[in-house]
């Protein structure tokens, strides 16, 4: 070899180092690598299952068990555009470089799933592959599904494919170059789609293992909670520290005992899961409120309690911009506590102050009550312009309470006003937010 | 479902799902149609009754969250000490003019005064920003306040 060829060589292989290198630390760890134990393969583990349904659907028929996988997994609420039939499709994500629209999932041969074969909809579910060849983005979440057993994916297919088929073709993507080149995922996948099943932790309990399936491979909870990397996939090393996603924040649910899910107790967190709402920590809402409505509301007992056990063990992740304790009940009268923005309370006493009270605690119900809740104590009080905006559906419990949409009403300057006020009132530190900030808010918002 | 309130100091039992607003189940179940149908979306205060005492919006109030909590309606809060202050100072103020929105108003006013029994400018402007009135008596809703506090006519 010449000297010249040894040079070059040497640059090929330092290059190629530096790019695997590159990629390993922009990829970081897996969404299960924190837990350190000993894996083994699912077919091998016999403490408990892990997998499939709870208990009391294990003799129910293959539909039954998909739909409970279904819900577990949470496919609607992407899937379904407010107002139409569930599972056409054609919800827009509005994201910064064009809108993505949902696919229709019905057995619907010409626009939904209908042609798709156990192959094609693994395919689609674990490695995000498309029935004509072509990539999925991320924006459905295969790279969580990924770790789905072949028998719960299909249970999922025979699901879908015992609804009515539903024609409605969803409107075509509006992305940007080069976002628009598909085909680029394919190495996107390469990197970041781990493409392995479930494989049970040894060293943990069968209920972790199970937390760990429910939480991981079907309700995807980093894919809101976890922040994501320079490739825009979930950075690990910050596990469940809480992200902004479509306009909302995904607070943090690690295990910090501040500002994480560390204080709250077994029961607030099995009553927030469940029912949407745990006293002192508020309700639900934006997409969590629908994630409960349409998921977690649907999950056995003792699937709920899976979740919270593997939810403790997720290490503390410290969520610097957030004050280190919630602020306390504001005073009962209007006059007492802080009142700097004069146009904010004025829109407060008008439009909001007949639910959620002066003091924070809503004389209507719980579920309104604001003091103790992450929204009013951000101090980028992002959630609450969010729910002023937008408002909160709930469908669960059946005597939750709703929040009518302000966003056609009042205008961002007022929006960013109210939003100043009840974060300066109700929270630790009050919010700075302008005119531009909420415009900004409204344009990431999804449908 | 079977549903039962405590409605102006009497129990009643009919059929409602919990999610039903409580509004519907006054003016259509129980026919208690004192009480005012108004923006449908907690923005107007047609619709205030009390519940333990405090004035709320009872169209966007599911039944189910005021199972065994006091409910006052237009109907019944003359037979409060507040209520009846607030009524006999609306008929010496002539406060109403077409009317639709005044027994929200009442209700407010009401709860404003068992909470509050001297209420400044700032108290009525806090308690009644919620009550709007299309005839724009909040010049003579304001005096009228003022003199079911006081005790006096003008």
């Amino acid at each position: 070899m010449s000297g010249k060829m040894r040079i070059l060589t040497s640059l090929v292989v330092i290059a190629i180092v530096a790019v695997a290198l590159g990629i390993f630390i922009v990829r970081g760890p897996g969404p299960l690598d924190f837990a350190g134990g000993t894996k083994v393969a699912l077919a091998d583990y016999r403490a408990g299952k892990p997998t499939g349904v709870p208990a009391k659907l294990e003799k129910a028929s293959l539909v039954e068990r998909g739909e409970y996988l279904a819900k577990a997994a949470d496919c609607m609420v992407c899937h379904t555009k407010p107002g139409e039939k569930d599972y056409s499709g054609g919800l827009a994500f509005k994201l910064p470089f064009g809108t993505l629209y949902s696919t229709n999932i019905t057995p619907d041969k010409d626009t939904g799933i209908g042609n798709y074969s156990d192959q094609d909809f693994l395919n689609a579910v674990q490695h995000g592959k498309r029935r004509d060849g072509a990539r999925l983005y991320p924006a459905m979440p295969y790279t969580s599904y990924t770790f789905m057993t072949d028998e719960d994916v299909l249970a999922v297919k025979a699901y879908l494919f015992s609804l009515p088929a539903v024609r409605a073709k969803a409107p075509d993507n509006t992305l940007s170059f080069p976002f628009n080149q598909r085909w680029a995922m394919i190495a996107w996948s390469a990197v970041f789609n781990p493409d392995t099943r479930f494989a049970p932790d040894t060293s943990k309990s069968p209920e972790w293992n199970r937390g760990a399936y429910l939480a991981e491979a079907l309700a995807h909870c980093g894919e809101c909670h976890t922040p994501r990397n320079l490739g825009f996939a979930l950075d690990n090393r910050k596990k469940f520290a809480g992200a902004i996603t479509t306009g909302w924040r995904a607070f943090n649910i690690s295990s910090d005992k501040a500002t994480g899910l560390g204080n709250w107790s077994d029961a607030d967190l099995i009553s927030y899961l469940s029912l949407g709402h745990a006293p002192g920590h508020g309700a639900a809402s934006g997409p969590m409120g629908e994630a409960v409505d349409h998921s977690f509301s649907q999950f056995a007992p003792e699937d709920i309690r899976a979740v919270v056990a593997y939810l403790r063990s997720v290490p503390p992740q410290p969520s610097p911009d957030l004050p280190a304790t919630t602020a306390p009940v504001a005073p009962a009268s209007h006059k007492d506590g802080v009142t700097a923005d004069a146009r904010g309370k004025m829109l407060f006493a008008g439009a909001c102050a007949s639910c959620h009270g002066w003091s924070g605690e809503s004389p209507v119900s719980p579920m309104a009550t604001l003091t103790g809740t992450w929204a009013v104590n951000d101090p980028a009080a992002t959630n609450v312009a969010q729910i002023v905006l937008s408002g909160t559906k709930r469908h669960t419990p059946d005597d939750a309470l709703s929040m009518p949409a302000f966003g056609e009403a009042y205008t961002d300057d007022e929006i960013a006003a109210v939003a100043n006020y009840v974060t300066a009132r109700f929270g630790a530190k009050g919010s700075k937010l302008t005119a531009k900030d909420v415009a900004g808010l409204r344009k990431q918002t999804a449908e | 479902m079977a549903t039962t309130l405590i409605i102006n100091g009497e129990t009643k039992s009919f059929e409602a799902p919990p999610d039903m607003p409580l509004l519907w189940v006054l003016r259509d179940i129980l026919g208690m149609t004192g009480t005012k149908f108004g923006c449908g979306i907690a923005q107007c205060g047609a619709c205030t009754v009390h519940v333990d005492g405090k004035a709320v919006r009872s169209c966007v109030l599911p039944v189910g969250a005021v199972t065994n909590r006091a409910v006052t309606t237009i109907e019944h809060v003359g037979s409060t000490p507040a209520g009846a202050k607030v009524q006999k100072a609306w008929l010496d103020a002539e406060v109403i003019q077409c009317g639709y929105c005044q027994s929200g108003q009442i209700m407010s006013a009401a709860a404003l005064l068992a909470a509050t029994p001297h209420p400044d400018d700032s108290d009525i402007d806090a308690a009644m920003a919620g009550n709007i009135c299309r005839c724009g008596t909040y010049v003579r809703i304001r005096e009228a306040i003022k003199q079911a506090a006081n005790g006096r006519q003008s």
